[in-house]
């Protein structure tokens, strides 16, 4: 591989795009997480979670532009073609977002005896989107094959994904809130930390034998050597988390935002096991990145903006973080 | 079923939903700005008041936008992979740049804007309403930059089939751009501006008399009236423009089949393409070569000159003379209303009654002007570059069959939701009056009451 322009700029912006998935999933992940345990909370309590994520979850869906935004930018060939193989699980996706966004801000906003309908319909949307979300992932890592099997996957995967989108709720509810609605979340975090592992071992059982390749390169010396890491340490915290469900809230709080920076690091090791394992292919075994790649020239104007901008987002996103910092605290517009 | 003309639909379905939203969010943005700005320079807490209750309609509509702004970045790939594929090295960048300049700004600092208040020192808020308001622009420059290039292309050359940047100033700045944005600019502000008057006209109607609520409806009344004489004047540029680069679009416009001179300004006619003739016409002589090429002799294209390459007639036509009916009825309106609030200081009830329906004048004038400029592209998706029939992907024509009913189903639904809380949260402010209890302290932002319990969200 020689390092010029045309074969580093679909590296590095196959890192960007990389970059926001990871970011959207961990981030989007708990405003999810939190619309689908909704289901079990009651109504003080919803009013709290809600203010929990309430002055984020825009910025967090924006991840989710960004990185179809790359995709559609960078990669256009394995835009289409990935969009168009999964029309009906976007499409569904698609319609999730949108209830789970306008839920946000009608039940704020409509007489109080509509709130409810519109909570119902919060945890729909942020259910049949996080299910959506598990389901492509699935069908992706199979190649975008969609035969019975495949679909059989895709709705493990669905289940597991929303699991671990519950599992993030959970612990973001642990790090914002105090009293019994913490407790509540802790025992929500274990039951659902359960579904996430679950889910992991399933994909990564999955991967390998779904694609010879992909066998090829986890099951060869000393690939499996460098690779042996992620999947020991990602147990190792997942069996630490779980410990920790058992002892926490702690007193004085301490350590609240631990579950959550734990289960970013899972997510973030899982998520370079696949980039591991799909790399170099964009759309799995037929697109490789340099193959669906824009023009050269088209990618150095995006990225220009990029290494300029992107430093900034990320600094003034830490900016917004720390206003909303601590327990949250009823929103009000004044 | 065929899946081109679904996708169409479904296009145009989704990109008239989501219009709806930004057109309210550019500009009440800068509204807000104005509440805001105002209090701090006064301390008169009826702006403030007057910026809390516009504030939860910018959050309402702003949620509206970002989802059905999401929907769309997906349907290029799910329905139109052929554009992306075709014209990506450009589209791809300015899309990029609107998402990284743009939405992300609005997006991180709208959490400050509408929950901030009592967190942040009052400075810090009015910067996070710039920074939003600022961000709502810019999102709009980028994506109008974008439609305006579809429309009339330039800075680009075409290799393989694949259309590669030559000249990114020109691709940005090209011929039609800074008049559709202009266009669109105003078109936002009138729309936010007839939608403060109309629903501060049904708090007037239902006996509101507060401070907040003529401040409110005098911002929304005057804006409109020196907004409209603006756009009137911005539209026939733009207008002019469309004639010099895209011909056949006010071929179809102005229902002209034969190019010539002494062309009639048709006021009133039911086009026939297959005849090439308008049935029951009524004109005016002389009138489309007068508006157009400012003499009498003046010569205006025809569309038997583009036969199989102009934009289906009857919907540009009736598109655009809705936008202008529409245009002139803002102009009569607004006017009234600002005479009789700056001589009189009060407001008639048959006006009110009028201004109340009005609210939405602008969301019609927006939509059947966007429907004129678009449907008046076709047969092109970029115009003379990529044909529309040319982009649409290998899906199955019953796959987009389901999701259009779903969205159509969603969308009415949604719009009916979103209108009753917009006159739910008018007629609340017209029962609280100005008798809840004041809002912040300037500068003191841990010092301020807190909100009464049913504000939160």
């Amino acid at each position: 591989m020689s390092f010029d322009w045309p074969t580093l700029l679909p590296l590095i912006f196959a890192g960007l795009m990389g970059f926001a998935i990871l970011i959207y999933v961990i981030l989007d992940g708990f405003d999810l997480g939190i619309g689908i345990l909704f289901a079990a909370a009651e109504g003080t309590e919803q009013d709290t979670m809600i203010a929990a994520i309430g002055p984020f979850w825009d910025a967090n869906e924006t991840w989710l532009v960004l990185a179809v935004g790359l995709l559609l930018v960078a990669f256009p060939l394995a835009h289409g073609t990935i969009l168009t193989a999964l029309y009906i699980p976007v499409f569904v996706l698609l319609v999730g977002l949108i209830l789970r966004g306008v839920a946000f801000d009608f039940r704020a906003k409509v007489p109080a005896g509509r709130k409810h309908r519109w909570n119902r319909i919060f945890f729909l949307g942020s259910i049949i989107a996080s299910l959506a979300q598990g389901y492509m992932l699935g069908v992706y890592v199979l190649g975008l094959d969609v035969g019975p099997g495949g679909m059989a996957f895709g709705a493990l995967v669905a289940l597991c994904l929303a699991a671990a989108y519950a599992a993030m709720g959970a612990a973001w509810v642990i790090y914002k809130t105090e009293g019994d609605l913490q407790k509540k979340a802790v025992l929500w975090l274990r039951t659902t930390l359960v579904l996430t592992a679950l889910g992991m071992v399933a994909v990564s059982l999955a991967t390998p034998f779904a694609s010879a390749r992909i066998f090829d390169k986890w099951f060869v010396w000393p690939a499996m050597l460098y690779l042996s890491p992620l999947p020991i340490l990602s147990a190792v915290l997942f069996l630490w988390l779980w410990r920790q469900t058992f002892h926490l809230p702690k007193p004085g709080d301490r350590h609240a935002l631990l579950p959550f920076l734990t289960l970013a690091a899972i997510f973030t090791l899982g998520f370079a096991g696949l980039a591991w394992s799909f790399y170099p292919f964009v759309v799995p075994d037929r697109l490789t990145i340099w193959q669906a790649a824009s023009a050269p020239e088209s990618l150095a104007v995006i990225l220009v903006g990029t290494a300029v901008v992107l430093p900034i987002i990320i600094f003034y996103s830490f900016f917004a973080y720390r206003v909303f910092a601590g327990k949250a605290t009823d929103l009000t517009y004044d | 079923m065929d899946p081109l003309i679904l996708s169409r639909i479904q296009f145009g379905a989704n990109i008239s939903f989501h219009i709806l939203f930004p057109a309210i969010t550019i500009a009440l943005g800068w509204v807000l700005l104005f509440f805001k700005l105002r209090y701090n320079a006064t301390g008169d807490s009826a702006w403030m008041r007057a910026y809390f209750t516009w504030v939860k309609v910018f959050a309402l509509s702003f949620a509206m936008g970002v989802v059905s702004g999401v929907t769309m970045s997906f349907q290029f790939g799910t329905n139109w992979p052929g554009y992306m594929e075709t014209v990506g090295n450009i589209a791809g960048p300015l899309l990029a740049y609107e998402i990284l300049t743009a939405f992300f700004l609005e997006a991180a600092f709208l959490g400050i804007m509408l929950f901030g208040f009592r967190r942040v020192s009052n400075r810090v808020h009015t910067l996070a309403t710039v920074l939003v308001a600022g961000g709502t622009t810019l999102s709009a420059f980028w994506i109008i930059a974008l439609n305006s290039w579809m429309q009339t292309p330039a800075g680009f050359e075409m290799r393989d089939g694949v259309a590669h940047a030559t000249d990114w100033w020109a691709v940005v700045f090209n011929p039609s751009m800074p008049y559709r944005l202009v266009h669109m600019l105003l078109a936002s502000g009138l729309t936010v501006s007839f939608l403060i008057a109309g629903l501060s006209a049904l708090r007037y109607l239902y006996g509101d008399r507060s401070e907040s609520m003529w401040k409110a409806l005098r911002t929304g009344v005057f804006t409109a009236a020196i907004l409209i004489p603006i756009q009137i004047f911005a539209g026939d540029q733009h207008g002019l423009n469309t004639l010099e680069h895209q011909p056949q679009k006010i071929a179809a416009m102005e229902a002209n089949w034969n190019t010539g001179p002494n062309v009639p300004l048709v006021l009133f006619a039911l086009p026939d393409e297959a005849a090439s003739e308008n049935r029951f016409e009524l004109t005016i002589p002389d009138g489309a070569s007068l508006i157009l090429r400012h003499s009498a002799g003046g010569v205006v294209p025809g569309l038997n000159d583009y036969a199989g390459n102009h934009p289906p007639v009857f919907p540009v036509f009736w598109g655009f003379r809705i936008m202008v009916g529409t245009g002139l009825l803002m102009l009569a309106v607004s006017w009234s209303a600002a005479f009789f609030l700056k001589r009189r200081h009060s407001l008639p009830k048959p006006l009110a009654l009028v201004m109340v329906p009005m609210a939405l004048s602008g969301w019609l004038a927006t939509l059947a002007g966007w429907y004129t400029t678009e449907i008046g592209r076709q047969p092109w998706l970029v115009t003379g570059v990529l044909r529309t029939a040319d982009a649409v992907g290998p899906v199955a024509g019953s796959h987009v069959a389901l999701s259009l009913a779903v969205y159509l189903i969603l969308y009415v639904l949604l719009l009916v939701a979103y209108l009753s809380v917009l006159v739910h949260l008018a007629l609340k402010a017209a029962k609280d009056g100005d008798t809840s209890p004041l809002p912040g302290v300037m500068n003191r932002p841990l010092s301020q009451p807190v909100a009464q319990p049913g504000e939160t969200s």
